[in-house]
Order: structure tokens, then sequence, then C-alpha cells
């Protein structure tokens, strides 16, 4: 018994280290933002969608960005929903076990493996002037084109996950809603979604969290305008893209304001999935 | 499974045993030398570092292409053996190096005003004209003071789309030193930095961005660093100089920008340069090192190897490349300074590459096992 | 009530619905081909057996060999040694680091402190890798007072992570409660249950985490500007700084006379990742649970 100990003690200790990891992380960007924090106040940076390099009128405020990020993530995640959502009743329900099934799901899966610079150049070189083309704006670049190169890089991550979930409902139970009468979109909309429903939520937080800290595509694709972006067809800035951005050349309070700017992301990440597991315990107690 | 993981374990502690011998190469088996900075150089020291290791076989030369700020940082953190900027220290910057840095020039470049105008093959601009299109005074090409300054072109009736750089970058801060320097209301609204609040424009991301946008789009101006620029054949503007000559940007005409005087310790922006042949936006770039290379656990051998560096990009070979991918070489002036700066770099109080008094032909020594002794040659031949 | 009808309706609902599935999966399939296609077109002139046996050109080189009409020599044997470094020391690193902390998580559901580290789990997917290279660097390059391999594997470790417990973590989950129990009942030590008769049987599920977990990393560029730098060698020097294939499509996208390679070092980054992603999908239908 005391290997069973040690191996507890260990994998103890590995839990441990992602607290440790975490712990960590939070203190160096933390102690690393303090002066952008003290020059301006948490709410006073929070809030401040102004951003002037200048080092006559220094200025710093995270607010474009926060927007920028939230824009272009939760945009992504609409426009990613109803094809990761076909791709996951295509493979956990409608042709769920069937040749066909695993061609698509490996086609979608390889989405994923996808580095991030390919997306960002492949945005960049083709799928840029389409959006000129179809007269979204005039150069291309903006929330627009970024989301949808996002919400495409993000399809596997939800998609995969939630077929997982719909093909893990047991077959028990549609079958009764099969012998009652029910259509196969009938049993989808009331056995298999419902049952699977944590599941394909927790799905999709982990998409838009993918989503959220994209760095690569979105610097390339975006525009990098350090303000507000006007709507969709506007240029932008996201907190990822402004830190991969300007982090080369930043020192003194700019260089704090941008870590500072990594501390927000990540206290952001941190609340979305507290709401996401908020509302998996709900559903899951449905 | 255990056995797996004692297995990797094991290996993993007996790789890096063999490394933590041949860390910094104390025995001069194996040298490492990194640095990191701006990339408006990257390509020329992408080329001469390359010569350099094909020279010297033992010697391995890793440079990251980072952004000047980034290079300083590293240089600060004593992550790197040297960094690289297009933008020397200000007096703040040169407090938090914590000791004395060394800027060795390299090569020099300059920014261009690449435009893409159907049917307009050859523009003129001023300094002041540059500044207020940037600012957002003068929207269209046919603006009568555009209009003015090209009598020989037709400009058309479209708008104008200045393009900038959204990353930070020696570049933009050279561009907006030499707008500070022509324009007074530059000066006062945006100033001059490696990254501005913009009024007008398009931002983009390094200098493909920049290229790219201004290559898809009719009636586009942006500034891009004159190597980039001219290896592609972008169009670009003749910009009026402060001697009143239209001037584009080649070899001859960045070098005579340099043709002023040149402070000693090569702290200087050569913008809007006095000499009639000069290209107005024209720049330095250096590669920073510390003066007393005793720090941390830096040998001899290493701040030798160092010096050796430096001193073969400035040789002729390493400005002949320079030259032949379209940056511009040092001036003899610029040299001269720049060989007594390296003359100074010392370990705990030995020079390294002496300056010898004039008349002497310098060479770069090639030896890497020569014991220092007190000859005032200190083995050069 | 009409039945018939709303059979007939219901009936057409379904046949639309179905319909719909099929042909967003279509659209949803239709950008990877779009992506491959640019990138085999634009990246077979000059993906050749030098890619694989030279170190990267210079931009001289490639200047000169542009002026005469030839393709550009050279190759990315310094990227492709270097991923291999990097990610490599990842692997070692991540893979029992995760196994361990998704075996906890597994054992442990419920608890709070399991509910934490799960939490705080997710927390670090989410971490942009631009900060993760932030972190690296203040806890590694500086201390070590150089850019290394080994600060890019430590942020690659990091990101790489959470994949690998979550994997771990839900696979296990997955598994029926009598494996484990009739395991201890037969008078086994956990420790054997849990290596002999758990992970076996979900090696699928963990395999293939680990291989998405590699894939994923493997086309990090942002937090290897930061920690590896960039070399134009081959070694394997943990210490040193060292190249990476996506560190090379970034700089050759930033050089004029290298930016077609972009193309040519995509492609076999893509095929490296597919490759893995194939064998990933083999492993996992052997030892499907």
């Amino acid at each position: 018994m005391n290997k069973d100990s040690l191996f507890r003690f260990l994998l103890f200790t590995a839990a441990l280290l992602v607290l440790l990891f975490t712990a960590g992380i939070i203190y160096a960007l933390v102690s690393r933002s303090t002066e952008t924090f003290q020059e301006y106040g948490v709410w006073g940076f929070v809030g401040n969608a102004e951003w002037d390099p200048r080092s006559a009128t220094e200025e710093y405020g995270a607010f474009s960005f926060i927007l920028g990020t939230l824009y272009t993530s939760f945009f992504a995640l609409l426009l990613c929903m109803p094809f990761s959502l076909a791709v996951a009743l295509f493979n956990g329900e409608y042709y769920k076990g069937k040749k066909i099934s695993s061609a698509v799901r490996s086609i979608v899966d390889l989405l994923a493996g996808i580095p991030s610079i390919v997306y960002g150049l492949w945005g960049f070189y083709t799928l840029r002037p389409l959006v000129i083309a179809l007269g979204v704006n005039a150069q291309g670049f903006g929330i627009f084109l970024s989301s949808v190169v996002l919400a495409i890089m993000i399809i596997p991550y939800a998609s995969s996950l939630s077929s997982e979930f719909l093909s893990m409902v047991p077959n028990n139970l549609k079958e009764g809603a099969y012998s009652l009468g029910a259509t196969q979109i009938e049993v989808v909309q009331h056995i298999s979604l419902p049952s699977a429903g944590s599941g394909i939520v927790a799905s999709y937080i982990l998409a838009l969290g993918r989503a959220l800290g994209e760095t690569m595509a979105v610097t390339m694709l975006i525009g990098n305008t350090n303000r507000i972006p006007r709507g969709l067809s506007d240029t932008g800035n996201t907190m990822a893209s402004v830190i991969a951005n300007q982090f080369g050349e930043a020192d003194g309070l700019k260089l704090s304001s941008l870590i500072a700017i990594g501390l927000l992301l990540f206290i952001i990440t941190a609340i979305i999935n507290l709401i996401a597991k908020l509302i998996m315990k709900k559903l899951s107690h449905v | 499974m255990r056995q797996l993981l004692l297995f990797t374990i094991l290996s993993t502690l007996l790789i890096s045993c063999g490394n933590a011998s041949s860390g910094s190469g104390e025995s001069g088996t194996a040298m490492t030398i990194s640095g990191a900075g701006a990339t408006f150089p990257y390509p020329y020291y992408n080329i001469v570092f390359r010569d350099y290791m094909r020279l010297h076989g033992n010697a391995t030369v890793n440079y990251g292409a980072i952004g000047s700020g980034g290079g300083i940082r590293s240089l600060r953190d004593r992550s790197v053996d040297f960094g690289a900027s297009d933008a020397f220290l200000n007096q703040k910057e040169i407090g938090s190096m914590g000791a004395e840095v060394i800027h060795v020039a390299t090569c020099m470049g300059g920014v261009v005003m690449a435009y893409t105008l159907n049917e307009v093959d050859s523009l003129r601009l001023t300094g002041p004209l540059i500044a207020d299109i940037y600012l957002g005074k003068i929207k269209k090409w046919n603006d009568p003071r555009l209009v003015a300054e090209n009598s020989t072109v037709k400009l058309p009736n479209l708008e104008i789309t200045p393009v900038y750089r959204s990353d930070g970058s020696g570049t933009t801060f050279n561009f907006s030193e030499y707008l500070t320097v022509v324009s007074p209301e530059w000066k006062s609204i945006m100033g001059k930095g490696k990254a501005l609040k913009w009024e007008a424009g398009i931002a983009a991301k390094g200098n493909p961005g920049v290229a790219g946008i201004v290559q898809q789009t009719e009636g586009a101006i942006g500034y891009i660093g004159s190597e980039y620029a001219l290896t592609l054949k972008l169009p670009t503007a003749k910009l009026k100089n402060r001697a009143g000559f239209y001037v584009d940007a080649t070899l001859a005409s960045i070098s005579a920008a340099a043709n002023v005087k040149l402070p000693d310790d090569m702290r200087a922006t050569i913008t809007d340069s006095g000499d009639p042949a000069a290209y107005p936006i024209s720049l330095f770039t250096w590669l920073l090192v510390y003066r007393d290379q005793h720090y941390d656990d830096r040998t001899l051998s290493d701040a030798r190897e160092l010096v050796n560096l430096l001193r073969y990009v400035i040789s002729p070979e390493g400005q002949k490349v320079a030259a032949q991918i379209n940056y511009a070489p040092l001036s003899e002036q610029a040299l001269d300074k720049t060989r007594q700066l390296i003359g100074e770099i010392n370990w705990n109080g030995e020079i390294l590459a002496p300056y010898p008094p004039p008349g002497n032909h310098i060479a770069v020594a090639v030896s890497d096992s020569v014991h220092v002794t007190a000859s005032p040659n200190n083995g050069q031949q | 009530m009409n039945h018939s009808s709303s059979i007939v309706q219901r009936k057409r609902k379904d046949k639309t619905i179905r319909h719909l599935v099929g042909f967003f999966s279509l659209l949803a399939m239709i950008p990877l081909f779009f992506i491959l296609w640019d990138v085999i077109s634009k990246g077979y002139k000059n993906f050749n057996l030098r890619l694989f046996t030279e170190v990267t050109p210079s931009s001289m080189d490639a200047l000169l060999a542009i002026s005469n009409g030839d393709p550009i020599p050279g190759g990315i044997l310094n990227g492709i040694t270097g991923t291999i470094l990097i990610v490599g020391l990842a692997i070692l690193f991540s893979v029992p680091l995760g196994l361990f902390i998704g075996i906890y998580l597994a054992d442990n559901q419920g608890k709070r402190f399991a509910g934490l580290v799960s939490y705080l789990t997710d927390l670090l997917q989410g971490m942009p890798s631009i900060v993760i290279g932030i972190i690296a660097y203040a806890w590694v390059v500086k201390p070590l007072g150089s850019y290394s391999a080994l600060a890019g594997s430590v942020a690659l470790t990091i990101m790489m992570l959470p994949m690998i417990v979550r994997s771990t973590e839900e696979t296990l989950k997955m598994l029926p409660l009598s494996y484990k129990e009739a395991g201890l009942a037969l008078g086994s030590s956990y420790t054997n249950v849990v290596f002999r008769i758990l992970i076996p049987s979900g090696f699928g599920g963990i395999f293939t985490g680990i291989l998405l977990a590699i894939s994923r990393v493997m086309g990090e560029t942002a937090p290897l500007m930061l920690t590896a730098l960039g070399a134009s060698v081959v070694h394997w020097k943990m210490t040193e700084p060292a190249s990476a294939i996506p560190l090379l499509i970034w700089d050759f996208y930033n050089d004029p006379n290298l930016v077609d390679l972009i193309w040519s070092s995509s492609l076999l980054l893509l095929i490296v990742i597919f490759l893995l992603n194939w064998i990933a999908k083999i492993v996992a239908r052997k030892w499907k649970v």
C-alpha cells in the first residue's frame, strides 16, 4: 500500500501544481501591471477607451480592446453555431457510426490542426480580397474578417465534443420516443439535445475560450486600430492582438498597460468559465 | 508504464547534463552569440551573420527580429549579447540599462513613401505635405497644394488613403521624427515615437501589411522601409530635401544624408539632412552592447567573439552586403566614429579592439585563441 | 384534429432538418479544402527534398535566385529540428503531468479542491498564447540569462496541459465504474488499477487528447518569439535559442526575398499535423473503449 499512498500523493501534487502555476501566472501579471493601475485606478483603466502612445500625451485604457475581444469572439461563436451544431448532429445522431460520419469528423477535426499563422496567411491573401469584393469595407481588415476566420477555427472545438455527447445519449431513451411515433428531429429536439445539453454547452465554452485567446490570426486580420469598433465592418483590436502588436516596442507605462490587459483577459476568461460552470450545473439538475 | 516514465526522466537528465557543459562555450569549442531587436535591418543581419558564421566555423550567431523595444529589454535583462534598434536610446532608457551602452552603427536605410496611382508614374512630395496628409488635412490627390508640387503629372480626383504601421516600430519612429522636424504642427499634435495615435488612415502590421494595402488600394500611400520597397520595386515618391532637390531613396542619397557632423556616441538622427544629395528620411540602425563586457558570467572569450562580430559587420566585406540588398553602407565618418566606439568596449578594463592611430591599416582579427599580452597591437596583423 | 396533415408536416420538418444538417456540414468542410488548395498550389513549387535537408537561406541567396529565375535555395531544417526539440521537451513535461492531473480529477469528482483545479485548468486553456510567452520569458529566459528551447517548451507545456488533462479526465470518467471496482475488489493496488486497467482501457481517448495537444502547439508562433528567439543552425541544446517552423514562417513573411517560402513551409507543417491527426484516429479506433 505504500506504492498507493505515494502514487496518490504524486497525483495530488500534480493537481496542486496547477494551482501553483495559476497563482504564479497571476502574480507575474499583477506585479508587472501595478504601475498602470496605480496611475489610472482599476476602473479608470478598464473603462477608458483612449490609447495614446505619444510621449507628450501618454494615456492608456483597455476598453476599446475589451469590446474588440467581445465583439470578435461572440460574433465568431454565433457564426460557428449553425455549422458546428450541424456537424455534431451529423456525427452524433443522423449518421452515427457510419463511414461517412467518420470521414466528416476527420475533415472537420483537421480544421483544428491548421496552425493559426496559416489561418492568418490564408485570411490575408485569400479571404481579404473576397471581403473587399463583398463590399463589407474598403480594406478588408476588420471585425468581420477576423470573426469569420475565428469562427472557422473554432468549429471543430465545438463540434467534436458536442457530437461525442450526442452519441452518448442512451439508446433506450431514444427508442422509447421512436416507439411512441416521434420523428428523428423530434427525438433530437426533445431527447438528445436536452440529455447532452450540459456537455454541448461545455463544448461551446471551450470554443469561446479558444476564440478569446487567439492571437496570431486575429492580429494579422483585424486592422489594428486602437479604438472602439463602430460596427462589424470597422477595424479594431482585441486584447490579445494589441499585446502581440505593441509588445515588441513597449516599455515603461505602456508595457505595464499591455500586461494589465493580459491580466484583464485572464479575468474575463475566468468569469466566462464561471458562468459556463453555473449554466452546466443548472442544466444537469433539470 | 512506470518503467517508461523512469526512462524518460533519466534520459532528460542525461540530455540536460550534456547540454550544461556546452552552454556558453568557455573553452572556445562552440560559441553562441545571441541578439534580438529591430525588424528593419533583419534581412541584412541575416546575411552578414551567416557570412560571419561561414568564416568562423565554430561560431553561431542567432538573431531574433522581435522589435527594437524587445531588443532593448532583452539587453537590459542580459538575456542576449546584443540588442538592435533603429531608434537610439533616449536618456530614460539609458538610465534604465544599468550600465553604459554603446551604439554600434551597422548600416543605413531610408523610409520611402510608396503609393499606388494609375497613370501617375512619378510623384513629388515635401515633408509638410506628408505631415498634412497624415494629419488628415489634405484629403484628395488633386488638392491644390499637391498639384502645385506636381505640375508634370495629372493627379486624379481621388481620396488619399494614408497607411501607417499598427505595430510599434523604428520605422515609425524615424518617419515621425522627420515630420516633427519639418512640420511644427505635426510636432505639437503627433510628436515622434515608435507608436502614435494616428488621426487619418488605415493601420497595417509590418512592412508586408503596409505594402499589401498600398499595392491593392488605388489612391493609397504608405511609409515603408526602403529595403523592402526597393526589393519589391514599389512606386515611390521623390521627396524634397532641405537643400531643395527632389530625391529618390538610393544608396547614394541615403549615404549622403550622413554627411553631417555626427556626434561621437553616434546617437543621431539624420532626417532632413542638409546635404544637397541627401534623402530626407534616412536613418542609422545600431547594434547595442554594453561597454563593459564583464558582467554576469561573461568571459573574455565571449566579449572577444562579440567584438569580432561587430568588426566584421562594419568591415568592407560586411558593408558590401548592405549595398547589394538595398541598404546603404556607412559613410566614412560614420565608420570611423563607430570604430572608435568599438574601441571603447572592454572586458574588465581591457580594451578588446583598440582604435588604431591614423595610418594603420585596420584588419578584422579572425584568430580566436589569441592570448592577451601587454603588446599595444594586441595580436593584429 | 387532423392527424394525417400533422404527420405530413412533422415528416416534412424532419426531412428539411436532415437536409439542412447535411448542407451545413458540407459548408463546414469547405474552408478546409480552400485552405489546403491555397497552401498546396502556392507551396508545391518550393516543396522539395532540400526543404528537409538544408537550413534557411539568407536573404541574399534568395535575392540572387529570384533574379536568376531559380527556385529559392535552402530549406527549413533548422526549423524542423527546433520544432522537434522544443515540442519534444514540451511533451516530456506535459504528458506525465497532464495524465496525473487528469487521473486525480477523474477520481475526485465533486470535491472542492478538484473542482477548483478543474476550473483553473479551463482558465489556462483560454490564455492567449502571447501572454503565456510573456510568462515563460519571466520564468525561464530572464533567470537563465538567455533565450532557449527550454523556455519555448515551458510555454508550450502550459498550452498543452489543459488539453491533456481534460481528455484524460473525460475519458476516465466515461469508463464504467465497474472496471475500477472489479480491479480493486480482486485485491489489486490502486496504482495497478490505474496503470494496468484504466489507462489502457481509455488509451484511445487519452492518446487522442495528447496528439491533438501536440498538433495545437506545433503551429504556435507568438509564445516562441518571446522564448526561443530563433536560430539559423541545427542544434540540440536546450539552453540555447532555437528555431521552429512557425517562427520561420513569420520570418519569411516579413522578408521580401523569402516570402515565397511561407507556403512550402506551411505545407510541411500541415502535412505533419495532419499525419499526427490521422495516427490519432487510427489509435483511437484500435483502442476503442
